[in-house]
């Protein structure tokens, strides 16, 4: 590989460095193939620089603090104070560190990692273009794609990141707004709505319909919905914004209920979470035989083989969910299936969280989703409150709910409460093992533990709890 | 404002389908820049623009079928302007202002996740894709009906068409396991038009004999490094072709074609060897133009060369037609006899099958010969019996003494 005018080659030309791209070009590596890995920016993506990385080092800080300032009923009291400055600061250094790990790994495992723009010139050929403008045309036998995806706009309110900013732009800010709407109620507001009420922000939240977090069991998010309100987060449902202005340095957004009364909110800034887009534009798709969906991703198969058979898609361009996890594991079943392995992206769930206040962690299907899918089912609770490593910590808030075929097949585990996000793990390792109720409930559990809850809701399900 | 259209490109080709847009809308073009690849029944050729220009319209999409006449893209010509309603233009504000709009803003579905896959462990189902096994067909002996790694061993091993039978219903595997559906299409469907049609109108009679060809075989072998050196590979094949330009030069019938509407048989003074080559996509039959010019060396060369690009489906409709008789190399594969086809408008295909050891007779001896099988298919309206025999020993004697062979070399 030289670099320069004359067409060079490569075994597998790997287009975006985030989750799925540089996990992809690592495992591609790791089983010899010539890998090429060519990054906009820095290696990392969205997950290292705008997503799950600043804000959970963001949350974690504002926890932090909360925690100190109400810590419950521990026979404590405690103040703090903090500069978000100095937060910040620390966030650009866990950044940074990731970054150069991402970058010592691809050094490590021989990934040649160019730092450009990738163009496909057609289905085997793409042209690099460097920062300096500099153009190199490389011939490769496998592409994989993970340009990963970008905030979508509100419609009618285009981001112009002084008042209407995205979800990037929220964790960038050096200072903590005083009054801040958040237009959407899906994870990344709920997340980011309660980080800023917990460092002093008076936040609203703007929905369309009558609940937030529409896509969770809304028993689990009702625990998450008290406490939002408990943190003094205004949710404004059935709503909509008709128009935006500023005045004194201030956003005006007009809203209008269902019933069409009008209110005026005024804020520092406005927050659109409503979902995301594909980053499908100029990198020449239209010069190869990928198709997309109707929304703009990629169409993939199992083995997240594009329509070009030559070129695979991995990460949020190969579409929902958009999830770092769900792309790590695409990144190496492309690598593997390029050198002829037998893998395939088979799982059967995959997990989700919200580092909510507590945090909600879902795999699998829900009560709902299991009766649309024509399932007999049973279900079984188990409640924080039962447990006493949470009575313990004073986190009482929770539940954990199991949904299983009446066969006892496990299907689904929704859990809310404190460190959701570490207990939904034993979940997906139960449903990808296709482990029934029994298998969930005769496991032995530490105690006292917050898995416990786990078995307990297992065996709850199989109508024998002992603790409830 | 100019359409370019598919053009005829001979061959009696009607149609063909759009493999790849060369341009894109916007595009500046020069003559004679190729614009699309398309898929013939032949071969992938490229589409050149006689005219520069600007395009400014795209006909289909890739995939697409289009008949020859029919436009493939607009040229906006140097001068004209493609149309202003087809450019976009993005318009921004700067300001916040107040806007009246009614939001459709569409949130990101409720996942409803692919409920209930296949209940099995990721190592279960890893082992089902390395054995070829369709795991959703395979019925679990598990608890609650999970798939094993037995169960998978099992299926694997019982043949298709008993575990059709022996699985119950709801475990039956699905359709494409037993069965699967080929479109015929391109080449596959070019080979059956053609082969039928010539099969049923030019009667074939198949005439088969045998050469010695053990002083070739020497010959071969001792020049094969000399034509390595030249980096060219010395096959059978080469030496075949130079006999059967010799022989077709002294029985013309041979090298020849029907003209049923003149009622002629059409002798032909060049010889062009059609050589059926096999390809992924199947027969193809590209042609060695004026065989009988050219040395056994540049045969080797030009027979490789033309069989690559016909396997890369690189080659150019030019070197796919023409042909004046064709020789099928089936030895290279298997079998002693077979009955070829005759290629249109030929009127005679020579097929050769793999040489052998076999016990001859010589002199009241068994002598060890290698024997080379040869059988001809001819249309009994151009030529008889006799003729087509005659033919047969004056290709066996320039294959059993080499010596002829490079005599004869111009």
């Amino acid at each position: 590989m030289v670099m320069g005018d004359i067409v060079t080659g490569c075994d597998v030309l790997v287009i975006g460095g985030g989750p799925g791209g540089y996990t992809a070009a690592i495992r591609a590596s790791q089983l010899d193939k010539d890998v090429i890995l060519v990054e906009k920016y820095d290696l990392g993506g969205t997950c290292v620089y705008r997503g799950c990385i600043p804000s959970k080092t963001l949350i974690h800080a504002a926890n932090i603090i909360y925690d100190i300032r109400n810590p419950g009923n521990i026979g404590i009291e405690g103040s703090v104070e903090f500069d978000y400055k100095n937060i910040q600061q620390r966030r650009f250094e866990v950044v940074k560190k990731l970054r150069d790990g991402i970058t010592t790994l691809c050094k490590k495992y021989g990934v040649q990692v160019i730092k450009g723009e990738a163009f496909f010139e057609s289905s085997d050929k793409a042209r690099i273009t460097l920062p300096d403008g500099t153009n190199s045309t490389f011939k490769f036998e496998n592409a994989i794609i993970a340009t990963g995806s970008h905030p979508r706009e509100f419609p009618g309110f285009p981001f112009d990141g002084k008042f209407m900013i995205n979800s990037n732009e929220a964790l960038g800010l050096m200072k903590v707004p005083e009054d801040l709407v958040i237009m959407g109620a899906g994870y990344i507001s709920v997340e980011l709505g309660t980080m800023f009420a917990k460092l002093g922000t008076r936040v609203k939240i703007v929905q369309r319909s009558s609940r937030i977090l529409t896509r969770f069991d809304p028993e689990v998010v009702e625990v998450v919905s008290r406490k939002m309100k408990k943190l003094g987060i205004e949710i404004y449902y059935n709503s909509r914004p008709l128009g935006l202005r500023s005045e004194n340095n201030k956003a005006i957004v007009t809203i209008s209920d269902d019933k069409g009364n009008e209110s005026e909110l005024k804020c520092d800034k406005v927050l659109v979470a409503v979902g995301v887009s594909p980053n499908n534009k100029d990198i020449g798709l239209e010069n190869t035989r990928i198709e997309l969906d109707e929304s703009g991703f990629i169409k993939v198969d199992e083995k997240r083989r594009t329509t070009d058979s030559k070129i695979y898609a991995v990460g949020d361009i190969a579409g929902p969910p958009f999830l770092a996890a769900k792309a790590f594991r695409e990144g190496k079943v492309a690598a593997e299936v390029i050198v002829g392995l037998p893998s395939a992206f088979d799982n059967r769930a995959i997990p989700l969280t919200v580092f909510s206040d507590p945090e909600i962690a879902t795999v699998g299907l829900d009560e709902e989703s299991s009766r649309k899918g024509g399932f007999e089912i049973r279900t079984g609770k188990f409640p924080f409150h039962a447990l006493g490593s949470a009575l313990a910590m004073d986190k009482t808030d929770g539940l954990v709910k199991v949904v299983a075929k009446t066969n006892g097949e496990i299907l689904g585990v929704q859990i809310v409460g404190a460190n959701a996000s570490l207990l939904i793990s034993e979940a997906s390792h139960s449903i990808e093992m296709a482990a029934f109720l029994e298998d969930l409930a005769g496991t032995i559990h530490p105690h006292p533990t917050l898995p416990e809850a786990l078995a307990e809701a297992a065996e709850a399900a199989l109508g024998k709890a002992i603790h409830i | 404002m100019v359409d370019i259209k598919f053009p005829d490109v001979g061959e009696g080709i009607t149609e063909g389908t759009v493999v790849k847009w060369l341009v894109k809308i916007g595009d500046e073009v020069k003559a004679d820049q190729a614009v699309a690849e398309i898929e013939t029944d032949k071969a992938i050729v490229e589409i050149p623009t006689p005219k520069a220009g600007k395009v400014s319209k795209i006909y289909g999409k890739e995939g697409d079928i289009i008949k020859v006449g029919s436009s493939l893209v607009s040229l906006a010509l140097p001068g004209e302007e493609i149309k202003a309603a087809e450019v976009k233009v993005a318009i921004k504000s700067p300001e916040i202002k107040h806007v009246e709009v009614k939001p459709e803003i569409r949130l990101p579905e409720k996942i409803i996740e692919e409920p209930s896959k296949v209940l099995a462990t990721p190592s279960t189902r890893r082992f089902a894709r390395e054995l070829g096994v369709d795991i959703s067909g395979v019925m679990g002996s598990g608890p609650g009906g999970r798939v094993m790694d037995e169960d998978i061993k099992k299926f694997a091993e019982v043949k298709p068409d008993t575990a059709l039978e022996a699985l119950p219903h709801e475990a039956m595997p699905p359709i494409k396991l037993a069965e699967e559906r080929i479109p015929i299409k391109g080449i596959r469907k070019t080979i059956g038009e053609r082969m039928t049609k010539s099969l049923f109108t030019a009667p074939h009679v198949v005439s088969m004999d045998e050469a010695d060809v053990t002083e070739l075989v020497v010959l071969r072998e001792k020049e094969k490094k000399r034509a390595e050196v030249k980096g060219i590979k010395l096959t059978y094949l080469a030496f075949i072709v130079k006999a059967a330009t010799v022989a077709l030069k002294q029985h013309p019938y041979l090298n020849a074609s029907l003209d049923p509407q003149k009622n002629e048989i059409v002798l032909k003074r060049y010889y062009n060897i059609g050589i059926a080559v096999d390809t992924p996509e199947g027969l193809m039959v590209p042609v060695i133009k004026n065989a009988d010019q050219k040395s056994i060396l540049e045969l080797a060369k030009e027979t490789e060369e033309l069989a690559e690009e016909a396997r890369t489906r690189k080659i150019k409709l030019s070197d796919l037609k023409g042909n004046t008789f064709t020789i099928t190399n089936i030895g290279s594969i298997g079998g002693i006899f077979s009955t070829p086809i005759i290629n249109p408008p030929d009127v005679a295909i020579l097929g050769v099958h793999r040489i052998r050891d076999m016990p001859v007779a010589i002199d009241g001896e068994v002598k060890i010969r290698k024997i080379l099988p040869l059988v001809l298919s001819f249309d009994h309206r151009a030529l008889d019996g006799a003729q087509a025999a005659r033919f047969m020993n004056t290709l066996i004697d320039h294959l059993r003494d080499p010596d002829l062979l490079l005599l004869d070399v111009t």
